[in-house]
């Protein structure tokens, strides 16, 4: 071949690939997922897809939905907004009645805006930025929960199991850490509780020593700290040194084993984690089936709640397209929005949406740490 | 063959410019709106790589940090328009200088090195641009989740929503781009690049102010890399550090060698090859990243001036390569 003809043979090929792939096949209903499967959260991506692929072998297996077969369609993003938007306008085109994705808030947001725009249900497992659901897309939905329910939860699981009436709250400053601080102030306050002290550490900082001795002095009967585990482990560690008597209690960006080993476990035990239950914690029988089949399936536990959350994406387009026997994203929605109450979830019953689609209740647990350096299940929760 | 290619260089150029220009304007209008994306994408991504042509092309400055005037530009538009509610197309010029002055300020002390010296620099500041901005620096550029809420483009009432609107928005740029890019290419300042390319010494010798000419690339290209990144802002609406990521820079290096450093239409094959041939081929996973690796070792070995090279540096590298040959022999 002429070397000359290398230009002209790809732009042959381009041309080919442009046009091929553009069939319809109206018999399916066609359902989108949009996750990274390459890049930085291939590891939770890829975990989601299999977690989806199973409930949709499922459902086909006993007839499909409405008598017809789902077909899944995965698109990678790799968490990246431009190609987020990519492969939303390709999820689109093929024709999907409802998108289960994606995984971060920064991808979530392009791609919102195209499924708003070609009028599909749009279901996020993961991504809790506030903004995304302050735009008035009528078709968009969360099944995770805002910060700020950590933060209601924090609130009453330090006012109600540990009795307390003054509190500390401590952040790092980082977005995350001071929005969930902040809210737990606000429903702290609202409930009656005294923050006694609100302040952030600096992440950057070895020795907290001084901020901590400023806590005691305000005499706290809980703290609680918002922050990353490395400096929760530091913290802990070294108010067990000083010998302060505070009883800590940790957000979930703490729920990690780490933490007990940068503290020691005499400085870490009878802490407190509030976070998302893992999914071996679950208590409930959709969610125990839900776990059992997907290890005889595959052979590796749940590994991560954001996988259960996009099987549970999948469950409620499942669900509200049987209820409302109706493939039109536009009943989908409306069902979802006025209809739907105590939808069996997998991740505990679904209450339902508010009018932004952002999931009512809570699914926040406590946990604690235990002699052995495990977290388990704290006996007492708070009511919901 | 050559019978139909003397006919060809007979008709007036600008025949098949238009002809070329009216097809692009045509060619998205049968196609999905995924498809047109692409193309946005591919329209952008020659900017960048025309930009980029004029620092490693013309000038022959290594530069594998360009990514970071793209992410610059995407986030002075982000910026302005969130807090100021600065109309996007306004905030097209700022970008542009935005660009141009953060060009100036980092290249200007780091003019006098050379080759790979430079190229360490410049991959150097790719990366405390990235971090800067996944630090979230001064506290506003929004940390790893990065900047969204930017508002549509709105041209005459207009608001530029859909793929295709972006698309012409994209094409409109690139058309000035290349009447602007060619014009520099035989101006006296391209002519000037090509010379430092070619012989610093000489060119300095000759009267050339080589470090203003060489500031000037620099400028030049960084600006027109921030005016891409706003491009980007007004479709995307969301910005991220992922966009200074170093891999960036390396597609749009490898864009500008892969079709022919220096060589217009080489962008237009490397843009190809590099953004929209693996975006297409997106059913192949990650066969992807392999095509692009293999493309890139069998480039260099069959055919290093680049798939369409500029006239110039295909003669150059061709008798580089004949010399190699014949000087062995002679040595003996």
């Amino acid at each position: 071949m002429s070397r000359k003809f290398a230009p002209v043979l790809l732009v042959a090929i381009l041309l080919i690939s442009l046009f091929a792939g553009c069939k319809k096949e109206p018999e399916t209903i066609k359902i989108g997922l949009e996750v990274p499967l390459t890049g930085d959260y291939a590891y939770e991506g890829q975990g989601m897809e299999k977690a989806v692929r199973l409930l949709v072998e499922q459902v086909n297996e006993q007839g499909g939905l409405l008598g017809r077969q789902v077909e899944l369609i995965v698109e990678d993003d790799a968490g990246d907004p431009t190609q987020a938007a990519l492969v939303a306008q390709r999820l689109v085109d093929a024709g999907v009645v409802a998108v289960i994705g994606a995984y971060n808030s920064t991808a979530t947001e392009p791609a919102s805006e195209i499924y708003n725009e070609a009028g599909i249900l749009h279901i996020t497992p993961s991504s809790t930025a506030t903004r995304l659901t302050q735009k008035g897309f009528q078709r968009f939905f969360r099944v995770c929960f805002l910060d700020d329910r950590q933060g209601l939860f924090a609130a009453k699981f330090m006012k109600e199991v540990l009795g307390a009436q003054n509190i500390a709250i401590l952040h790092d400053n980082s977005t995350y850490a001071q929005g969930l601080a902040e809210h737990t102030k606000r429903y702290a306050e609202e409930m009656g509780l005294n923050v006694v002290f609100f302040d952030a550490i600096n992440p950057d900082d070895t020795d907290f020593t001084p901020i901590l001795t400023n806590i005691a002095s305000a005499a706290p009967d809980a703290v609680y700290f918002t922050g990353y585990h490395p400096q929760g482990g530091l913290l802990l560690k070294q108010s067990g040194e000083l010998g302060l008597d505070l009883q800590w209690v940790m957000g979930n960006a703490c729920n990690n084993p780490e933490l007990i080993q940068i503290a020691g476990l005499e400085n870490a035990v009878g802490t407190y984690v509030t976070t998302e239950p893992l999914p071996k914690d679950l208590d409930y029988p959709e969610a125990k089936e839900y776990v059992a089949a997907f290890e005889a399936k595959y052979g590796e536990p749940v590994a991560s709640v954001w996988w259960l959350m996009a099987a549970e994406a999948f469950n409620v387009i499942r669900y509200a397209i049987e209820q409302t026997e109706s493939t039109d994203p536009a009943v989908l929605a409306e069902f979802l929005h006025n209809e739907a109450k105590d939808i069996p979830g997998l991740t505990g019953p679904i209450l339902g949406w508010d009018e932004k689609g952002d999931r009512l209740g809570t699914i926040h647990v406590a946990y604690v740490i235990d002699e052995n350096g495990n977290f388990i299940l704290n006996p007492e929760q708070p009511s919901p | 063959m050559t019978a139909l290619r003397e006919r060809l260089q007979k008709v007036n150029p600008l025949w098949w410019q238009l002809g070329l220009l009216v097809l692009a304007i045509l060619f998205p209008l049968p196609l999905g709106d995924y498809h047109r994306s692409v193309l946005w994408r591919t329209g952008l991504y020659i900017i960048l790589g025309l930009s980029l042509n004029i620092i490693v092309g013309y000038a022959g400055l290594f530069q594998l940090g360009h990514a970071a005037f793209y992410a610059l530009g995407a986030y002075t538009t982000a910026l302005l328009n969130i807090h100021f509610g600065v109309p996007i197309l306004l905030t097209l010029p700022v970008a542009i200088l935005v660009g141009a002055v953060f060009g100036y300020l980092i290249t200007r002390p780091i003019l006098h090195l050379r080759g790979d010296y430079l190229c360490i620099v410049t991959i150097a500041f790719g990366e405390v641009v990235r971090l800067a901005l996944v630090n979230n620096i001064f506290g506003i550029t929004g940390g790893a989740n990065g900047l969204s809420g930017i508002e549509r483009p709105v041209l005459f009432g207009l608001v530029l929503r859909q793929p295709i609107y972006h698309y012409y928005l994209v094409l409109f740029f690139l058309v000035f781009t290349i009447f602007a890019v060619r014009r520099l290419e035989n101006s006296r300042l391209g002519r000037a690049w090509m010379y430092i390319r070619e012989d610093e010494v000489a060119a300095e010798a000759m009267g050339i102010d080589t470090v203003r000419v060489k500031l000037l690339a620099f400028i030049i290209g960084s600006g027109w890399a921030a005016l891409a990144g706003s491009l980007y802002a007004a479709k995307i609406t969301v910005v991220s550090p992922d966009q200074a990521k170093f891999l960036e820079s390396v597609i749009m290096f490898c864009i500008v060698v892969l079709g022919g450093t220096g060589s217009i239409p080489g962008v237009f094959v490397g843009t190809l090859g590099m953004v929209t041939l693996p975006e297409l081929s997106r059913a192949l996973k990650d066969w992807r990243d392999a095509w692009l690796g293999l493309a890139m070792v069998t480039m260099m070995i069959a055919r290093p001036e680049g798939l369409w090279p500029s006239r110039r540096i295909r003669m150059e590298i061709r008798a580089a390569k004949e010399e190699a040959s014949v000087a062995p022999a002679a040595g003996n």
